[in-house]
Order: structure tokens, then sequence, then C-alpha cells
């Protein structure tokens, strides 16, 4: 009981002393804060996505919002690059990024209109663009880099000569023919076991590599090779046995040209073996294994100044061989198909 | 344990072969000592990665090792010698001081960073203003029957936070619009330091059996913390930061210690353990900063903890994933705490014992075993796609962790409210108290520490948590901070996860992903060392 | 509180003025939100994986692709792009990772609870014990990368063949992830063999070894059992772990070859987790799929519970 009332009394006490204390502390110390007046505006208008401290901002139109990103997890590096540099400039504007496949994107957060782009290795499939419109989402394509798949082969190796056909590429790697040595590909080869090295079947390389060679129904990527997540595995493999070949993407090649070569390829168009470079990719002469990848914004979205602005961004960027190429290793977009997507993307923003 | 005695009379019959069992002893602690040795040679690894600190100037190492390891080891030594009290106070007083340091930072990002000050001193006001009706209501209106008190109350709250849209201002409103406004430290050093002053206050009035020390040592408190925000910018630091580092970590760490010298005079001197180590880390850093000595080239730095993600290792860092967890840790807590509890006390105060009863029992055993990704296939489908709530959001996160530990938390509230004794419950019912009385008055004080324990461990699973927050959609990758509960939130393991997998390059491997384990791990053993001291402490006490 | 409020408590009947209902009510709809969960789980799981097979889509009313649950149930290739769902793939290696982890766990976390409970004094319990606890402490993902990155490379030096991703690292760090779990079961257990069983023990002239092994341990075998059952039933929802160092590629391998453990393969939960974060078809039938795999998942974690659950009732010694 005694206790208790003592609890209460010294609480009593507290709560004028601090409130005295406080009162002091007040008088003494206010001030007429002028620059969160802004702030508070904004606080009190419970627009809180712009709610952000404003002491640093000048006046000059400072960009703020939240930018949502999912999709392909092969786009994802080069959307966290742009993201990255974006913020330099604007940090206010909030960017999230979810790898989460292309076709999952689209499926579970871009159609219902979860987020405001959606990355792609690929063209959006008809079912895809259905479930979007009917939820009043416009999707505007945007090619944003070129992704090129590099066939490699022990530096040893020189019994391949000038390079690979794509018919040749088709047979070692199908489920249907199975080769277990190269004379089996080809007479002239020699009669020495294939070791194939590759990605996991998990992966967008090996979609795409399905996709470009065997053809999507075809009768599948054979499965008596050494998958690995990492491509740092498949150089390795590669490198260490004279009969080996793999493939992976091109970035990943390019920053270990000397440990394996790369395998020119010839798709039967008449213009012979061409290695992979950038600049094949780019000229459009590496094929079929290069390819497109995109970014998908909402139109509906294109209507707030900073998922604009960060799409135009992003396009402005997509020359730079310092981003894309160095920074994540795809290969940019050249000038002409930058203004293309560009007029496409300020078509889109006007519309919208 | 009894048996340790009888082995005495055995020798006494001679001949029995002592071997197998001194071989099988050594065996059963070498298989104990596995796992711990396996993991303690885990951390170095990660902590040499992380924090390298052979990167460091010799001089560097002879500095610290002057300063900080000789004297420590002295003091230490003596004090294991004479008096192991006293050295354990000591140790504590170390422990709490680093402790509350981590913690004062969480709090400095969620009241800097993520509740704007005057945003949160507005619903401080706001808060405080019913509560002090209220408390008024009930001292001096005991007339008052329980349904208009609750109905007064609940008006009086709901007034103050959300005003009447159209004719009255909520009062955090009036407060945000108000023309002179406290500025930032201000507001911080009020709110914080007065938080700290109250309960610096009632534990001096406590131990002094004094209500005027109380009083005065409150106030010296919030005379500190305001010091330091005065003094703070004259040292070349933020005065915010300042401030809540004081009132959460300097203040009441100093009130421990200060408390201990002048009750437990036997064990008082172990503080200069404490000194010791506060007094040759600054004097040690002090040091090489004059003698020019560099220190390690850590992973672990103030950069990494305060930027966001960057594709480049070096550059990147871990700070809007911390903020996340914060953020989700105080939801988890305040979704699964009250329900946890409430739950754990229907089952052991209220409920009959009929079929329903065992089938909540065995039921929460069960959910208990659940898998972690199945809750986040729960969060994802129910969350998500069921109540169409956005992917990956702080409340969706933090609604999935509370769910995956509730079983756990129920388990262990349970645990501590089954241990209080009987008799308690029977002399509370015997005074005529109803059962809410005596759960609210008995039941929940004294099974408090255990509930508290139960719960920390769970929450330290929660933050430790990656497949639920993978299954519902959280980006793996954000550059700022969560500010509200809809805001997209990652947290820190899942930011590991990401640089671990998306970002699998050998320099994430070696720099920025051993960083952020460490990082991780120091909360968490944070965590679990408060919860396993707060419970040696119950356990003693009890 | 004071007298006043226990006089007019007094004359009243108090269970059901509006505070005691409005606390009764109030706690035991927390206590009733667990029901609502376990509800909500096999609610879920049930409808969204019934939705995957063939044999139940209709039911649904579900258009486009479906598995046939057969093929889900007994095939052994998991292989999302050519619509092949055979679950054993991933059971296979869930099973291995159980397995190797429980060479591992359950020998070291019976040892370790004897010891504590029959050997270790009262302070080395008292460093023990809080060690043990933050082995289980130490988040998942934490482990998986320690597999990765420091346990792979130096089991490399013994096993050159090893894979970058392989079973035996995950076994490893879900096996001691798992010791403290066994031990702090069977220790429980161990602890309430009464006294009078070890007096009578070391009455009849056993070594304290005898009184371990002999008595003991065959005394607390039920608890021990359900400690088991719990712990791997842990080990098969153990998730990020297997993720980051088991592997991405699904494969059927033969648990009781030593070899296969050197390879990597996709066990249940870290299938789930990389439906959701790669390339692979969204929505549609891989989507579906997810649940299909949860329901598995859920299904023998429950099962193992609740046996752990009965053995723990059913055979315990009551003393």
């Amino acid at each position: 009981m005694t206790r208790n009332t003592d609890g209460v009394l010294s609480r009593r006490k507290f709560l004028i002393a601090s409130g005295a204390a406080g009162l002091t502390g007040l008088a003494g110390c206010t001030e007429n804060n002028s620059d969160s007046s802004g702030g508070d505006q904004s606080g009190g208008d419970g627009t809180s996505t712009s709610e952000t401290e404003q002491s640093g901002g000048d006046g000059s139109q400072s960009l703020s919002g939240t930018v949502d990103i999912a999709g392909s997890s092969t786009v994802f590096p080069l959307a966290t690059a742009m993201a990255e540099n974006f913020r330099v400039e604007h940090s206010e504007v909030n960017i999230n990024i979810q790898s989460t496949g292309s076709g999952g994107g689209f499926a579970n957060y871009f159609c219902p209109g979860e987020t405001d782009f959606n990355n792609a290795s690929r063209h959006i499939k008809g079912e895809e663009a259905d479930q979007c419109s009917s939820n009043d989402v416009t999707p505007v394509e945007l090619k944003v880099a070129t992704d090129a798949l590099t066939v490699i082969v022990n530096n040893d190796n020189d019994f391949l000569g000038e390079g690979l056909t794509v018919e040749q590429l088709k047979t070692i790697f199908s489920a249907e023919t199975q080769p277990t040595t190269w004379s089996d590909v080809n007479a002239e080869w020699p009669d020495e076991e294939i070791e194939i090295y590759g990605p996991a079947d998990a992966s967008g390389t090996y979609d795409y590599f399905i996709e470009a060679i065997i053809g999507e129904d075809g009768p599948g990527h054979r499965q008596d090779y050494s998958a690995t997540e990492q491509d740092r595995t498949i150089i390795q493999g590669v490198q260490g046995s004279e009969f080996a070949i793999g493939y992976m993407g091109f970035a990943y090649y390019s920053e270990n040209p000397d440990a394996v070569q790369a395998v020119a390829i010839d798709d039967g168009d008449g213009d012979g073996y061409v290695e992979p470079s950038l600049d094949t990719a780019l000229s459009g002469d590496y094929t079929p294994l290069s390819r497109p990848l995109f970014t998908y914004p909402a139109q509906e979205s294109l209507t707030e100044e900073h998922v604009a602005e960060f799409a135009r961004y992003w396009l402005k960027k997509s020359t730079s061989k310092k981003i894309v190429a160095d920074q994540v290793g795809y290969v940019p977009l050249g000038e002409e198909e930058q203004q293309e997507m560009l007029d496409k993307l300020n078509a889109a923003i006007d519309e919208a | 344990m009894a048996t340790d005695t009888e082995s005495g009379y055995a020798e006494g019959f001679g001949q029995v072969s002592r071997t197998v069992g001194t071989v099988f002893r050594y065996l059963l602690l070498a298989a104990t000592m596995f796992g711990i040795v396996t993991l303690a040679v885990l951390l170095v690894y990660v902590a040499n990665d992380a924090i390298q600190p052979l990167t460091a100037d010799a001089g560097w190492h002879l500095t610290f090792f002057l300063t900080l390891v000789v004297p420590t080891t002295l003091v230490g030594g003596y004090l294991y010698r004479r008096n192991t009290d006293a050295l354990k106070l000591g140790s504590t007083v170390v422990g709490m001081l680093a402790v509350a340091v981590l913690f004062s930072g969480g709090v400095a990002i969620v009241f800097v960073d993520i509740i704007p000050p005057l945003t949160g001193f507005s619903y401080a006001v706001g808060l405080v203003i019913p509560a002090a009706l209220t408390v008024i209501l009930t001292k001096y209106e005991r007339q008052i029957s329980f349904t208009p008190r609750v109905a007064a109350t609940g008006a009086a709250f709901f007034l103050s936070l959300f005003g009447v849209p159209g004719y009255l201002h909520s009062i955090p409103e009036l407060v945000q619009k108000a023309p002179v406004v406290p500025s930032d430290w201000v507001i911080l050093a009020l709110v914080l330091g007065g938080v700290a002053a109250l309960v610096v206050g009632q534990y001096i009035a406590r131990i002094r059996e004094d209500a005027t020390a109380g009083l005065i040592a409150g106030v010296a408190a919030l005379v500190v913390t305001g010091l330091a925000a005065l003094l703070g910018p004259l040292l070349g630091y933020d005065s915010n930061s300042f401030v809540v580092v004081t009132a959460v970590a300097v203040v009441p760490t100093a009130t421990y210690a200060g408390g201990a010298a002048l009750t437990r005079k036997r064990e008082r001197i172990g503080l200069l353990l404490a000194g010791t180590v506060i007094v040759g880390s600054l004097v040690g850093a002090a040091a090489v900063d004059l003698l020019g000595f560099a220190g390690p080239q850590s992973w672990v730095n103030w950069q990494f903890l305060t930027n966001p993600h960057s594709s480049s290792a070096e550059r990147a860092g871990l700070y809007p994933a911390i903020g996340g967890s914060i953020l989700l840790m105080v939801t988890v807590a305040a979704l699964s705490f009250p329900t946890g509890v409430g739950a754990a006390v229907y089952l052991e105060e209220y409920a009959p014992d009929n079929r329903f009863t065992r089938f909540i029992d065995v039921n929460i055993s069960n959910l208990a075993g659940v898998p972690s990704v199945v809750y986040g296939l729960l969060g994802l489908g129910v969350f998500v796609t069921y109540l169409g709530q956005a992917t990956g959001t702080v409340i969706i996160g933090g609604a999935t962790l509370a769910l995956l530990i509730l079983p756990i938390v129920i388990i262990s509230s349970r645990e501590a409210i089954r241990a209080v004794p009987q008799d308690m419950r029977q002399a509370s019912y015997g005074m005529g108290a109803t059962r809410w009385q005596t759960v609210k008055n008995v039941v929940l004080p004294e099974a408090f520490p255990g509930i508290l324990t139960g719960t920390i461990l769970a929450l330290g699973r929660a933050i430790g948590e990656t497949a639920p927050l993978i299954m519902i959609g959280a980006p793996n990758v954000l550059f700022s901070l969560p500010t509200e509960l809809t805001s997209k939130v990652s947290a820190m393991p899942l930011q590991v996860y990401a640089w671990s997998t998306l970002f699998a390059s050998e320099d994430f491997y070696t720099k920025a992903v051993p960083a952020g384990v460490v990082v991780l791990l120091v909360v968490l053993l944070a965590m679990n060392s408060i919860a396993i001291v707060l419970r040696n402490k119950f356990e003693s006490e009890s | 509180m004071s007298t006043d409020d226990l006089e007019t408590d007094l004359t009243r009947n108090t269970e059901n003025t509006p505070r005691e209902l409005l606390t009764r009510s109030f706690f035991f709809l927390c206590a009733a939100l667990s029901v609502v969960t376990t509800i909500s789980i096999v609610g879920l799981l049930v409808v969204e994986a019934s939705k995957f097979f063939t044999i139940t889509a209709p039911l649904m009313d579900v258009k486009g692709e479906t598995a046939s649950l057969v093929d889900f149930l007994t095939g052994t290739t998991w292989q999302i792009n050519n619509q092949e769902f055979g679950v054993l793939a991933l059971v296979s290696s869930t099973l291995m990772v159980t397995i190797g982890s429980a060479v591992i766990a359950l020998p070291l976390g019976v040892a370790t609870a004897i010891y504590l409970s029959e050997y270790a004094s009262a302070q080395a319990r008292s460093v023990l014990k809080p060690a043990l606890e933050i082995l289980a402490g130490v988040p998942t993902v934490v482990y998986g990368f320690f597999a990765l990155i420091y346990i792979t490379p130096a089991l490399g030096v013994v096993f050159p063949g090893i894979g970058t991703f392989n079973m035996l690292s995950a076994s490893i760090v879900v096996g001691i992830m798992i010791i403290p779990m066994v031990a702090s079961i069977s220790e429980d257990a161990m602890s309430a063999v009464p006294d009078e069983l070890r007096q009578a023990g070391y009455g009849m002239g056993a070594t304290k070894f005898d009184v371990s092994t002999g008595i003991v341990v065959p005394a607390a075998l039920s608890g021990i059992f359900s400690s088991f059952i719990l712990a791997l039933s842990r080990a098969i929802g153990e998730t990020m772990a297997v993720t980051v160092a088991a592997g991405a590629q699904a494969k059927f391998l033969n648990p009781i070859n030593p070899a296969s453990y050197l390879e990597g393969a996709l066990p249940m939960t870290a299938a789930m987790v990389q439906l959701l974060n790669s390339d692979i078809t969204g929505g549609g039938l891989a989507y579906r799929s997810l649940f299909a795999i949860g329901l598995v998942l859920f299904v023998i974690t429950l099962i193992m519970n609740v046996i752990s659950d009965y053995v723990a009732r059913r055979y315990r010694e009551v003393y």
C-alpha cells in the first residue's frame, strides 16, 4: 500500500517535473521552423508518398515517389544498375526491384497492376497481354539491351575449325540424338567423349538456348550434362577438359576471354561463321544466339512523372557501354534503336 | 545432481574398469562440442572475411592491445580471483552498454529516418493527452462503471487521434500545423529523454526508496539528454543521433551502474572493469588517431551500414534492409505478443477441459512444426491472392512472420504462466478478485519475465527468416527505407540471400555477404543474449 | 487496487460482468486464431493444389493445363519446361538432406543430451546450454552461406569431384542446425527419469557409464525418439540452407548411395523458392505446382509431428 502511493506520488511528480522541464526547453529552444512548413502541408494532406524531408530541395523540381519493378532475372542486374544510377540524381525516388522471372512477373505482379515495370527476356505472350488488358494495364514494349549466348570449347580444341553450325549444335544438345562422342556428330572429328557443361534448367539461359537452337516444340535439351548454376563452374569445366563444350551468357565469357575459346556460329543465312562479340550482336549478325531484352512499363503508370522520368533515363543510358556492357555485361542499344524506343516511349507518355 | 556424489562410493570397490567410462565421458564431451566448435570456426572465418583484422597496421593492434586488452585482462583477472560477483556486474554493464548502443541505433533509424520527428511528436502528444485524461478519470472517479468508462476512454483516444473529419482537427494534425514547432532535436530530447527520465526516476526512486531522489535523477536524465544535443555539434556529430544515443544507451546504462554503485557495496568494484573497457577504447581510439595508425579495412563500416544496395560489392550497403528488419520486428511484435499471450492466458487460466481445448492444444504444437516456407505460401495465398493486398509490404511480411512465431510465443508464454505458483492465484481469489483481476494483477506480472524471454527468442527467429519473405514477394533490391506499413520491405537475411544468389560473384562472396552475415549475427546474438540474461535472472530469483 | 474495488466486487456475480466477458472473449479469440491459421493453411493448400491436378481441376472449375496426379506422385523427373512434374525427384533430395542431417544430428544430439543431463557440472551446463541455443538461433540463410562458401571448398580437398552445390554440405549444416533440438528434447526426457532409478543402478555396483547407457537412455527412449522425429521434420522443412547450398537442378538421386551426396539436387523447399524466383514461366501450371509441393511438404511434416506426439504420449514411462 505504502509503496504503491509512493509510486503514484512520484509518477505524478515526474509528470509535472518533466512537463515543466519540457516547457522550459520549448521556451528556450523553439524556433519558427520555416523550412519544414512545406513538409507539414504535404503531411496534412496525407499524400504520404511525397512526404519527405524537403530541407535540401531548393525549389528545383525534385522527383519523389515509388517505382515497383518485377520480372526477368536476366534483366534484373541491368534494372538494378539503372536504378542505382538514377538515384544518384533523384534520391527521393524509391525503386523496388524483384526478380520473379518474365512470366511470373507478368502474371502475378504486372498485369494485376502491382508493378510499374516488368522486365522480360522475351516478347509478351498473347495470354499475358489479354490478362493485362482485362485489368486495364497497357504494356509498352521497350527494348533495353541485347543478350548474347556464347558456346565455348577448350583452348586446345582445334578440330572444330571455323566453328559450328546451328544443326551441329542442335545435334550435340538435343535429347533426341544424344551423341556420346564427337565423331558421332561429324565423322571427321575425334572419337572422344563429349563432355557437356551448361546452366541448370531453371535459368533463363537454358530456356533461351532451347528456344533458339533446339526449338521449343522439339525433343528438348538432353539431361546427361553437367548442369551448374554458376557460370564460373562452366568455364572451369570447359577449361579443364580438351573435349568439353558448354554455353553461357556472353558477359561471363567476355570477362574470361583467355580461359576458353568462343565458337563461331553459322546459322546458314549466307554470312558464314560469326564470332560472338558486342559488334556482331549489335549488328544482328550473331544469330540465333543473341536475343533482345525488354522492359515493359505500364502506360497507366507513365502518367506519374517519376515513373516516366525513370523510363526515359533507362533508355537514355541504354547506349552506355559503361553501364550496360562493363557493369552488367549485355550489349548496349545502337543510337538508331535508342531513338526509336525513345519515340515509342514519348508517344506512350503523351497518350497516357 | 545427487549422482555426482555416488561415484565416490564406487571407488571403494576398486577393480571396476574406468577406461570405458572415461572414454565415454570424453566422447560425449566431444560430441557436445562438435556443433559449437564448428559454428565457432565458421564464425571466425566469416568475421575474418568481413572485418579483415589483418589489414590493420601492427601499431593499431599494439595500441589497442596496450590500452584495452592488457588493462581489461588485468582487472578482469583480479576480479575473477577475488570477487566473481563483481566481475559479473562489470561485464553486465559492459554488455548492457554494447547492446544499448546497438538498440539506440535501431531507435535512431525509426525515430529519425522512418518517422520524421515532428510526425512522431504529434502522435506522441495525441496519445499522451487522452492517456492523461484516462488516468485522471480512473483515479478520481471510481464510481463510473466499466462500460461507460471503456466508452469514454475509447472516445477520448479516437477524438484525439482522428478528430471529426471536417469539424474538429485531430491533435496530431493540430501539432503538425502549428505555426511554431520545436526543431527535431528538441522533440527527440523531449520525447526520448522524457521516457528515459521516467524510467530512470522510477528506478532510482525504487532502489533509494525515496521519491525525491527519483525526481532529481529523472530531471538529471532529461537535462543530460538536452545537453547531449548541444554537445553533439561541438564534437562534430549530428545532434539528433547524439540525443538518441544518450537517451537510449548512455543514460540507462549510467543509471544502472550508478544504482549498482549505491546499493551493491560488495560488488561495486566490478564497475572498474566497465570503466577500464570504456576508457581503454576511447584512449585507444584517440591514440591511433593521433599516431596515424590505420585500422582494418573492414567491410562492416559506417558506409556499409548506411548505404543502400549497389551493384558493386564495395559500395553495397545494408541500410534499407536494416530499417526493414526493424520495422518488420516492430510489426511482428505488435501482432504476435498480445495474441500469443492472450491465447496462452486463455488456455492456462480460462479454458474448460474439453475436446475443443485439447484440439487447440494439439493444433498449436503442430503449427509450431509447420515449415516456414508453408507459412510463406499462406501469406501469399491468403493475404495477397484472396485479400488482394499488395505483395511484399511491411504489414503483409509482419503478419506472415507473426503467424509463424505465434505458436512459439504461445508455448513459451504458457510455460511461464504455468510456472506461477497456484497459491498466488488462490490467494488472489481468496481476496475476492475476479478472474481477470487475478490474471492482470497476479499471473501476468509474475509470468512477465518468462513471457518476455520467449517472445524475444521468437522475434529473433522471425528476423532471421527469409523464405516467407521470398514467398510473399518482398523485393530483392530496394534503395530506401520503408516509411509506412504499406511500403515494400526488404530484410537483412533477404538482402544477404539476394547478394549470395542474384549477385553471385567472387566480390560479393568475399565482401558484402560476409559483412551482411556479421551484422545479422551481431543483432541476433544481442537479442539472444538479452533473452538468456533475462531468463537466468528470472530463474535465479524464483 | 484499493479495497473499495474489492468490496464492490464481492457483492456481485463477477463472471459475467462486461469486463470479464470482454477479456474472456478476447483471450478466446486469440486462442481460436491458431485454429483459423490451421484451417487457412489446409484449405489454401488443398484448394490451390487441386487446381493443379487433372483429376480435381474440373471440381475447381479450372480451365487450362493440368497435371496427372499419378505422374506427380510417381514420376522421377522434375522438368517444368517439359511439363514433367515428378515430385519424387524433389522428395528424393529432401530425403537425402534428411538422412544426411540425421547421421550427424541424432548421435551427436543424444550424446549431448546424455552429457548435459548426466555428466556436466552445473557450471558447464550454464555455458553449454546457451551456446547450443545460439546454434539454433543462427538464421538458416547464414548456414546456407557457410555451406556454400566455407564447407564446400573444404570438402573439395577430401572429395575432389564435389560439385559447387552438393547435398553433403547442405546436410552437414542442416545437421548442425538441428542438434540443439534433439539435445534439448532428449535432455528433458532424461532429466525426467527419476533419481531413484539411477540410485538403484549405483546400488547394484553399476558405473556411471552403465547407468547412463543401461538405465537413463532406455527410460527416456520415448522422449528421445520423439525428439528424433521432430528434428527430422524440421530438416525436411528447412528451406534457406538447402536453397543456397544444395543446388537448383532437380535430379532423382539414390539416397542410399553415398556418392550421390557429392552431387547437387533440388529439395522440395528449394524448389518452391526457385519457382517464385527464376525465369520459369509464371502463372499457369508451374505456379500452381507450388501449392502441390507445399501440400506434400505440409502432409509429410504434419504426419511426423503427429507421430512424434503420439510416441511421446503413448510410450512415455510414467513414474
